[in-house]
């Protein structure tokens, strides 16, 4: 881990009152540093609270347990001062506006001038230069996931967030956007917290891999990706990324 | 030649039935030998309309601008209050049915009532067309501005933003689809309460000269009125769903 810690999850927990007022435990003492520029993936069966864990660190929801920081503060400090960026499984790109104009959202939303030079990079960082003037309903689904990352970042935030940003894909867009992303963050290398339920994605991207599993869901393992960046596909192939993946893929299901 | 031959038989395709209602009407006229009071022939409605072209488009004129100006104003009375009732549950919790006993009034017996507290005029007609054009814009304004693309709450949330800019750049966007169904729905219904207000109270427009011209025996008149009024109707309707499918392409 970095010597700073960027992302504090002080042993949270998180508990849901129900329609019918019973109680349901989501997430249970998760206790989760990361580090400024580190790339973390929270890996995990559906239903574990890992969104749960996201969406803290988001602002969206208050731990009932422990506490969530980003650099000392509080998450819902660091939306107000626009400094989070996020990307969901569902693109949330708004129909009416252009590509270009989804991109430039965050800043109007923040009150800022739109700074037409940094759209315009960040659409070519994509690989979307040509479709500015495009509506969402015109692009595909990988397209979309790629504007929404784009609209992430362009506000250089301090933490980005991922939640299952390719969950939709089939599998040869998502490992296509996978190497994509790997590119796009490369170049800002931003402290990222990726949500999946791909042992491949979790490897391939991050430098530390942590499993969640159960109800209450809990950090069952913690693993340091040692490929060096940047990485190529290639490295999916070799038997050191399998052997990891296996154990991640124990780690996800111990009955199995 | 070809390409006029091709575009009659497909204006035949299309409208053969009310040719053939045309037809029936002037044979049925021909073989009873109607006197022109009581049904006029077809001819003698299409020599009224083109003869006196002056007083259909003058009176058309008048009830459009009503129908129209009435419309403006109701859909912008009913987007003003669909609004104010999104901002407060208590607000939505009182708006919302009155709304709804208010819409369930007929509104030939608003007329009566209407006329005794604006007069006689064209007030009263006008306030008939906002009645009328209120309802279906409060009623999916309401339904559009809670109608917000998946997850873009929790963007807006997480991008931080303010209520306002939340307001501005989502939730009134998010409404304007069903904005458009409203403007569909009302556009005919404005044109034909404008009518129906002229013909029961008022001193000019459409309605009234439906009603003068039947006073006075002059049946082929009021038949030209009604075919005036249905182009009308037909057109607003037509304008209203165009405008909805551009929209509706751009916000899809």
């Amino acid at each position: 881990m970095s010597p700073e810690t960027a992302i504090n999850v002080d042993h949270v927990g998180m508990v849901f009152t129900l329609d019918d007022g019973t109680e349901l435990t989501a997430v249970r003492d998760v206790d989760i540093k990361i580090g400024k520029g580190e790339f973390v993936a929270l890996l995990g069966p559906s239903g574990c609270g890992k969104s749960t864990i996201l969406r803290l660190v988001a602002a969206l929801e208050e731990a009932s347990f422990g506490r969530v920081t980003i650099e000392g503060q509080d998450p819902a400090e660091l939306s107000r001062a626009h400094r989070l960026g996020v990307a969901f499984q569902d693109h949330a790109l708004l129909p009416w506006l252009t590509v270009k104009d989804n991109v430039a959202l965050p800043y109007k939303v923040a009150g800022k001038k739109v700074d037409t030079t940094r759209v315009k990079e960040l659409l070519e960082l994509v690989g979307l230069g040509k479709f500015a003037g495009a509506r969402p309903s015109q692009l595909s689904g990988g397209m979309r996931q790629r504007v929404s990352i784009a609209r992430a970042l362009v506000l250089r935030p301090d933490v980005l967030l991922l939640d299952e940003p390719f969950g939709a894909l089939d599998a040869v867009t998502r490992r296509h956007m996978n190497v994509e992303l790997q590119r796009i963050w490369a170049e800002d290398e931003v402290t990222t917290l990726l949500v999946t339920h791909s042992v491949e994605e979790a490897l391939f991207l991050a430098d530390r891999v942590l499993v969640m599993t159960g109800r209450p869901g809990t950090v069952a393992m913690e693993m340091k990706i040692p490929f060096a960046r940047p990485r190529d596909p290639s490295i999916q192939r070799t038997p050191e990324f399998h052997a990891m993946a296996d154990k991640l893929t124990l780690a996800l299901e111990p009955e199995a | 030649m070809t390409g006029f031959a091709t575009r009659a038989r497909g204006f035949l395709a299309k409208y053969w039935g009310v040719i053939g209602v045309l037809l029936l009407w002037q044979g049925w006229v021909w073989a009873k030998d109607l006197n022109a009071i009581v049904m006029p022939q077809p001819l003698d409605v299409v020599r009224d309309l083109v003869t006196n072209p002056g007083i259909y488009l003058s009176n058309a004129a008048l009830t459009l601008t009503l129908a129209a100006l009435g419309l403006v104003m109701g859909m912008a009375l009913g987007t003003a209050i669909a609004v104010l009732a999104w901002t407060s549950r208590l607000l939505s919790g009182i708006l919302i049915p009155l709304g709804l006993i208010f819409s369930s009034v007929p509104v030939v017996a608003l007329i009566p009532i209407l006329a005794r507290l604006l007069g006689y005029d064209v007030k009263t007609v006008l306030a008939i067309v906002v009645i009328i054009s209120f309802f279906p814009a409060f009623v999916f304004t309401s339904a559009g501005l809670r109608a917000l693309p998946p997850g873009s709450e929790d963007l807006f949330r997480v991008f931080g933003s303010s209520p306002w800019q939340r307001f501005i750049r989502l939730v009134l966007p998010s409404a304007v689809p069903s904005w458009m169904i409203a403007l569909r729905l009302s556009a005919p219904p404005a044109v034909l309460s404008a009518m129906v207000a002229e013909f029961l109270m008022g001193t000019s427009g459409l309605g009234y000269m439906f009603r003068q011209s039947a006073a006075d025996f002059q049946t082929d008149r009021a038949f030209g009125t009604s075919v005036v009024a249905t182009a009308i109707s037909v057109l607003c309707f037509t304008l209203a769903t165009l405008a909805e499918k551009r929209v509706n392409a751009r916000w899809s």
